[in-house]
């Protein structure tokens, strides 16, 4: 302690005593208050009875007595009346000197500087780890888009491969229709699938000097089931693979080709189709059909209207009842005559109004004058897309036209 | 009555306050308000047929440039020791709490509350914490002071060791 002159020593008690609340009490080593004194009610503590046990009276003593060393502090206490205090402790001989100093304004200063330091950390805090989930999350996302690359990249290796197997398949479905004749009669065809595959197919051969099969088929559905399909049907028909057929006669035919393609055996496809056995030398024509879109046989000269007949004959589609049985009629082609063959797709239309062509507006166009060639042809094509609005058709195109 | 001195130690902002103030008042409040120096409050509860009281030491959270007075561990029979589940920065700081109370005030008994139970969507503490907080710890509880989840249980837990 230096050697302060009494008028400096009381200065400093009375400035400490004015701005710190000074309180004090006394407590021997059993914990039991001896003594207390001056501004105890700053600090909430002016009920304290002496004589009694301190720790129930000053919980923050609860442990602390006799103290572990002396001086002891314990800094920033709050007390029961809000203010904040620096708790000294002194030991004496046998007790324990307990001295209150308010430092509640050093206290509310401190706590809010640390308030702000606090807060600013925390949102640091925060913010680091919002950013790290970002960056995670870019990392995923980072990922999966280069597997999406990888499986696009597959995709369309996949795809690629698909669309020149289906091509492939496509020229193998036309390449087994035979090309146009021009002798002794002339045979002409169109044949537009509406996907990559369709389910319409067509084909005609000699069966001897004399006799010449036709006949177009339309199987349920397109793609490459109804492609797969049309494509049997058709070999069966070429190859005369139909064991105890005679193909002469088309109900036998296509009586053989329903027993031969039901569809419980063919994935639920069944088709339908026209045959027909023109007799060369006399110009008869026998026919039978299988749901199939009645032919129209266009008697007279090119270049005027001419007369048509439909060649109407019911019977049930293949494939869809084991025990169907079909018919079969005679027409005689007088020359000079054209016979138009065609599935549905040829004249069921639907116009983008909603409105739909019929058979009917068909067979009259099939009538009217027309050229010469495969350009008639065409042009049935040209008008199917400018009525339907579209170059792609709701369905197969498939004609064919014979023409003594 | 018998009474003993309970410190709630922990890094700032773990919620030491909030769950004091769950278990005494049975209040929350979502405003975060820091400590500085220690708040002292007074729970009385029941251990068998005895009433006890436990004097809390709300101490000041400890941060990078500030530790935890070992000076307020003086006297006290046991401790909860608070980490938060949304930071796991504060579970370290526990483990190093723990070290230094071991070391310079000796093997006071304590509980390690995992604190804010309530913010799973934001739980960042690993499933297998510091295995030597682990084993130290008389047990471990998850708290939400928000909702008072484990609160109670916790505090009587500690009552329960200390006054048996």
């Amino acid at each position: 302690m230096p050697d302060l002159p009494r008028p400096v020593s009381d200065w400093l008690v009375g400035l400490v005593e004015s701005q710190r609340s000074i309180a004090h009490l006394l407590v021997d080593d059993a914990a039991t208050l001896l003594d207390s004194g001056g501004d105890l009610a700053a600090y909430g503590l002016a009920g304290t009875r002496i004589g009694d046990p301190a720790c129930e009276q000053l919980p923050f003593l609860e442990g602390l007595i006799p103290i572990p060393e002396s001086p002891f502090l314990l800094r920033s206490l709050g007390m029961p009346s809000g203010r904040v205090a620096d708790v000294h402790l002194i030991a004496e001989a046998t007790a324990t000197r307990i001295i209150l100093l308010d430092v509640t304004t050093e206290h509310d200063q401190a706590q809010r500087v640390q308030q702000k330091a606090y807060d600013m950390t925390l949102l640091s805090q925060r913010e680091a780890r919002l950013i790290a989930r970002l960056e995670a999350a870019h990392a995923e996302l980072t990922a999966a888009h280069g597997e999406l690359a990888r499986s696009r990249e597959e995709l369309l290796v996949t795809h690629d491969r698909l669309q020149q197997e289906l091509r492939d398949a496509e020229r193998y479905v036309r390449a087994i229709i035979p090309s146009p004749i021009e002798e002794p009669f002339r045979v002409e065809w169109l044949y537009v699938p509406c996907t990559e595959l369709g389910g319409d197919s067509l084909g005609y051969h000699w069966l001897d000097p004399d006799h010449f099969a036709v006949y177009l088929l339309d199987v349920c559905g397109h793609g490459v089931g109804a492609a797969l399909l049309s494509v049997a049907v058709v070999n069966a028909l070429r190859s005369g693979a139909l064991p105890g057929t005679d193909f002469h006669a088309p109900a036998d035919v296509l009586g053989s080709l329903n027993r031969a393609f039901q569809m419980d055996d063919h994935d639920d496809m069944y088709f339908t189709i026209w045959y027909g056995v023109l007799h060369w030398p006399t110009g008869v024509l026998r026919h039978a059909s299988a749901g199939h879109p009645p032919p129209v046989l266009v008697r007279g000269p090119r270049g005027h209207v001419g007369e048509p007949v439909r060649l109407n004959l019911a019977g049930p589609a293949v494939g869809i009842m084991p025990t169907s049985r079909y018919t079969a009629e005679e027409v005689c082609l007088d020359t000079p005559a054209r016979l138009y063959v065609f599935s549905d797709g040829v004249y069921e239309i639907t116009e983008p109004t909603g409105d739909v062509m019929d058979y009917g507006d068909f067979q009259d166009l099939l009538a009217g004058p027309t050229g010469d060639g495969r350009g008639e042809l065409d042009e049935y094509l040209r008008l199917a897309r400018e009525k339907r609005g579209a170059s792609v058709l709701e369905d197969d195109f498939s004609i064919l036209r014979l023409e003594l | 009555m018998l009474q003993k001195k309970v410190c709630i130690l922990g890094a700032f902002g773990v919620g030491k306050t909030s769950l004091v103030r769950r278990f005494v008042e049975s209040i929350f409040s979502d405003e975060y308000l820091t400590t500085v120096g220690v708040k002292i409050e007074k729970k009385t509860l029941t251990v068998g047929s005895e009433q006890v009281s436990l004097i809390l030491w709300d101490v000041a959270g400890e941060d990078d440039t500030t530790a935890i007075r070992m000076s307020y561990l003086r006297g006290a029979a046991g401790y909860l020791l608070i980490v938060d589940g949304t930071r796991a920065e504060t579970l370290d700081v526990a483990s190093s709490i723990r070290e230094r109370v071991t070391a310079e005030v000796g093997p006071v008994p304590f509980l390690l509350l995992l604190n804010k139970a309530d913010l799973t969507d934001e739980w960042e503490l690993p499933e297998a914490l510091d295995p030597g907080l682990e084993e130290a710890a008389l047990s471990i509880v998850r708290t939400s002071a928000k909702t008072g989840h484990g609160v109670e249980e916790a505090f009587q837990d500690l009552a329960d060791r200390l006054f048996r």
